[in-house]
């Protein structure tokens, strides 16, 4: 551990001297321990040494940054001994395989904790690592549909939509930083480790809670009817001047009524049926049709600016280009740049939570595979040269320093 | 000061956050599900609100109880379980001091005040630093504190539109579609709350806390499944499809579609998911004719692997498909769950994911407890408090 020091900021980021050792794959893990990474934690991805990223398009660019990367197979009884020796110098363990994977190596968490007492171990299977359906598959996408979420999506009552998000995904990588800070810092505390079970369809089930609830007490459940709201009017998406231009507004009480009217100016909203919500929801179809004939005419952008002077809720509908230029995101430093192998110099997302992380200008763009092999093996865990010599030809790891 | 009776019921100390305090003057949904995590990982939290109203989620549907809405809202009860709630006006001076007074004592503040509003109500960015070092300052807000946007006015629709989410959801021709709830501000608990970690662990090395911040907008352009310059392309609301992620070829599959009684997702992504599917439904002839190279005949080669499907999956309902699959053919497919059905989920019971929670006004509700299971550690949810319930026992009077 780090001798302490008095500023409130750590030059390494907030969690410089973690080690996280990081089995995940695909996205949901990555994201999270991405987080992790960016706040200056050391995160060793260990890969299958025969199987190289896919780095076309930027997405494991995007998922790996500040990361470091040893190829090690598991199925070897040398490679397993070397990640249990790993495990030993290690902070947290994340693995998002299906339950039978870790037991099949002989990995599950008897093994990790025989390795390391006081490890945090966090695994992310589809359904739970226990229960009847703990050995079926999921992705974020039937993890949503399993949740209850895709059943509030939709324009009319009975037929339900996914999300663009497969929700369970984005979801479970937040609660993975938030569940292994917690048991960490208890295990820095009081050397006690910590397995946890963090599976990818629970994760969407907590953030209809509410819903949840009122359906158990009550038998409510919201009526499908697009992004209409009982309690809001005018509320929607509204067509903007162009092809596939969109600009939302959310009229939540009188005031913002009062406002929407004076900035559009169209005498038919003065008609006395839309002076109060519950009038505005009897007639939503000829108010949804005076705001979109004035909404039409515009750029989604102008509505929105305008909208907001006056006190109005209102966003423009944007995509995933618009968000790469919006002005507030680039206000406030928020994206950054970085240089990646075979594909360049680009624009990516970067952190959300604005503490004490790395200083951007050194974080690192994603590892090539076994990029960090041999610092692993040499400098963490003791192997000699001759060695990591023997490793690397009987396919143990693979060195790409 | 362990009481051993309260030990044996719910081994406080056991629970990770045990002996930390926290402070929420936050509302709504984001900064309290923060707190509620924090009060459920074993924190002490206590909810400041201000008279009359309370926090403004008590006045939101749909309630549990006819007669008495804020004591009932689920939004409320569900985003406040395990809190203590002291009322206090800190917008007047005495109320501020009291505030400031209890946050000295604290080691988080959760609180959701733009600048602007600071500025009014006397509670400068360093009020509560000068009284305690130590304190994590979490502050949660749509847009941040500073930038262009800061001081615009937010809705979960707004947020999303901003935030992306809303133009890859829904019908290609028609209006993009909103995600249920409050999502954006659910988002932002969470991070919020994985801010709050990352703190109290820096601050157990140094000593020292700090103000973060959390924005919703920021928040939710973290987490989009591609790369946000995606090669220049702009990724479409694709309806019940799954819109491509990227501008490469990848194997078609991925939609929710009809079956008897309900819908099903279907996974997809890989090829080897691809031709597990048309063995499932007896058309590997099908798979064998696939060219799922060619990008140019991938509209169709979907729209004719829905009709298989479609076929398939009539006379079956929506929990056989998924059973059937997911066992026997070791496919990622679920079926579309409405509400009563995930709170009478077999694996999610199996998982005690849900709790019922009694309440002296509300009544018994079933509440979703935490996303995880961690062996060896309790964690029973409190309910609700009622509005001011623990003013005497807090300020003493």
């Amino acid at each position: 551990m780090s001798t302490p020091e008095t500023s409130a900021s750590r030059a390494g980021g907030a969690l410089s001297g973690v080690r996280v050792v990081d089995l995940t794959r695909v996205w949901a893990g990555p994201l999270g321990t991405r987080t992790l990474g960016d706040f200056g934690a050391e995160v060793i991805k260990v890969s299958d040494p025969r199987l190289p990223a896919d780095r076309l398009g930027g997405l494991y660019a995007k998922l790996n940054r500040n990361k470091s990367s040893i190829g090690l197979r598991l199925d070897t009884e040398v490679g397993r001994r070397i990640f249990l020796e790993l495990v030993a110098v290690s902070d947290i363990v994340v693995e998002n395989f299906r339950p039978r994977v870790m037991r099949n190596l002989d990995l599950g968490w008897d093994a990790i904790r025989e390795a390391n007492p006081s490890i945090v171990m966090c695994a992310m299977p589809g359904f739970g690592a226990e229960g009847p359906y703990a050995d079926f598959p999921a992705f974020g996408s039937t993890g949503e549909a399993m949740s209850g979420v895709s059943s509030l999506i939709g324009y009319e009552p009975g037929k339900s939509l996914q999300s663009g998000m497969s929700y369970a995904d984005p979801v479970s990588a937040l609660n993975l930083v938030g569940v292994v800070m917690t048991y960490l810092r208890r295990s820095r505390l009081t050397g006690r480790g910590q397995y946890i079970d963090l599976a990818l369809a629970d994760s969407p089930v907590l953030m209809i809670g509410e819903h949840l609830v009122a359906s158990s007490a009550t038998a409510q459940t919201p009526t499908l009817q697009g992004n209409k709201r009982p309690d809001y009017a005018p509320h929607g998406a509204y067509r903007a001047k162009g092809d596939d231009k969109w600009v939302a507004i959310s009229v939540t009480n009188d005031d913002e009524w009062q406002a929407l009217c004076s900035v559009i100016g169209d005498d038919r909203l003065l008609d006395a049926r839309f002076s109060k919500l519950s009038g505005r929801k009897d007639n939503e179809e000829q108010l949804d049709a005076v705001v979109s004939e004035w909404t039409g005419r515009r750029e989604p952008v102008d509505v929105m600016t305008q909208l907001q002077a006056a006190g109005v809720p209102a966003g423009r509908v944007a995509t995933n280009q618009d968000l790469l230029a919006d002005p507030h995101l680039a206000a406030r430093d928020y994206f950054v740049d970085l240089d990646e192998p075979e594909i360049g110099l680009k624009r990516y997302d970067g952190q959300s939570i604005i503490g004490n992380y790395l200083d951007k200008f050194r974080w690192r763009a994603a590892p090539i595979l076994g990029q960090d092999s041999r610092r692993v093996l040499v400098n963490l865990l003791g192997y000699s040269d001759g060695e990591c010599e023997v490793l690397g030809s009987d396919g143990t790891t693979v060195f790409n320093d | 000061m362990d009481n051993p009776t309260e030990q044996n019921e719910r081994k406080v100390e056991d629970l990770p956050l045990h002996g930390i305090k926290a402070v929420e003057a936050a509302q709504g949904v984001a900064g309290p599900f923060c707190g509620r995590l924090l009060a459920a990982f074993g924190a002490d939290v206590v909810k400041v609100e201000r008279q009359p109203l309370g926090d403004w989620s008590r006045h939101i549907g749909p309630f549990l109880a006819g007669d008495n809405h804020a004591e009932s809202s689920a939004l409320y009860l569900y985003n406040n379980t395990g809190k203590k709630s002291v009322l206090i006006d800190w917008e007047t001076d005495a109320g501020r001091d009291d505030l400031v007074s209890l946050v000295s004592k604290a080691d988080i503040l959760v609180e959701d005040w733009d600048l602007s509003y600071r500025k009014t109500s006397g509670l400068a960015v360093d009020r509560f630093a000068a009284e305690n070092p130590g304190l994590i300052d979490l502050c949660v807000t749509p847009f941040g504190l500073t930038g262009p946007y800061s001081g615009w006015k937010s809705t979960p629709i707004v947020q999303m539109a901003l935030g992306g989410y809303l133009s890859i959801t829904g019908e290609p021709t028609e209006e993009p579609l909103m995600l249920p709830g409050r999502q954006p501000d659910y988002l932002a608990g969470l991070n919020a709350h994985n801010a709050v970690e990352i703190a109290l662990f820096q601050r157990d090395m140094t000593g020292v806390g700090q103000l973060i911040e959390v924005s919703m907008i920021e928040t939710l352009a973290n987490l989009h499944q591609i790369t946000l310059e995606m090669d220049g392309a702009v990724r479409k609301r694709n309806g019940h499809r799954q819109s491509a992620l990227s501008t490469r070829p990848f194997p078609p599959g991925l939609a929710t579609l009809p079956a008897d009684d309900g819908y099903v997702t279907f996974g997809g992504g890989s090829p080897a998911i691809w031709e597990q599917l048309c063995l499932m439904i007896g058309s590997e002839d099908f798979f064998a004719n696939s060219d799922i190279d060619d990008t140019t005949g991938f509209a169709k080669l979907l729209d004719d692997m829905e009709g298989l499907l479609k076929t398939w999956m009539k006379g079956r309902t929506k929990r056989e498909i998924f059973l059937e699959a997911s066992r026997d053919w070791m496919l990622p497919v679920a079926p579309v769950q409405e509400l009563d059905e995930v709170l009478a989920d077999p694996q999610y019971n199996d998982r005690g994911l849900f709790q019922e929670i009694d309440h002296p006004v509300a009544g018994k509700a079933v509440y979703p407890t935490l996303p995880f299971v961690a062996p060896g550690t309790t964690q029973t949810l409190g309910r609700a408090p009622l509005l001011g319930e623990h003013t005497e026992e807090i300020l003493g009077r």
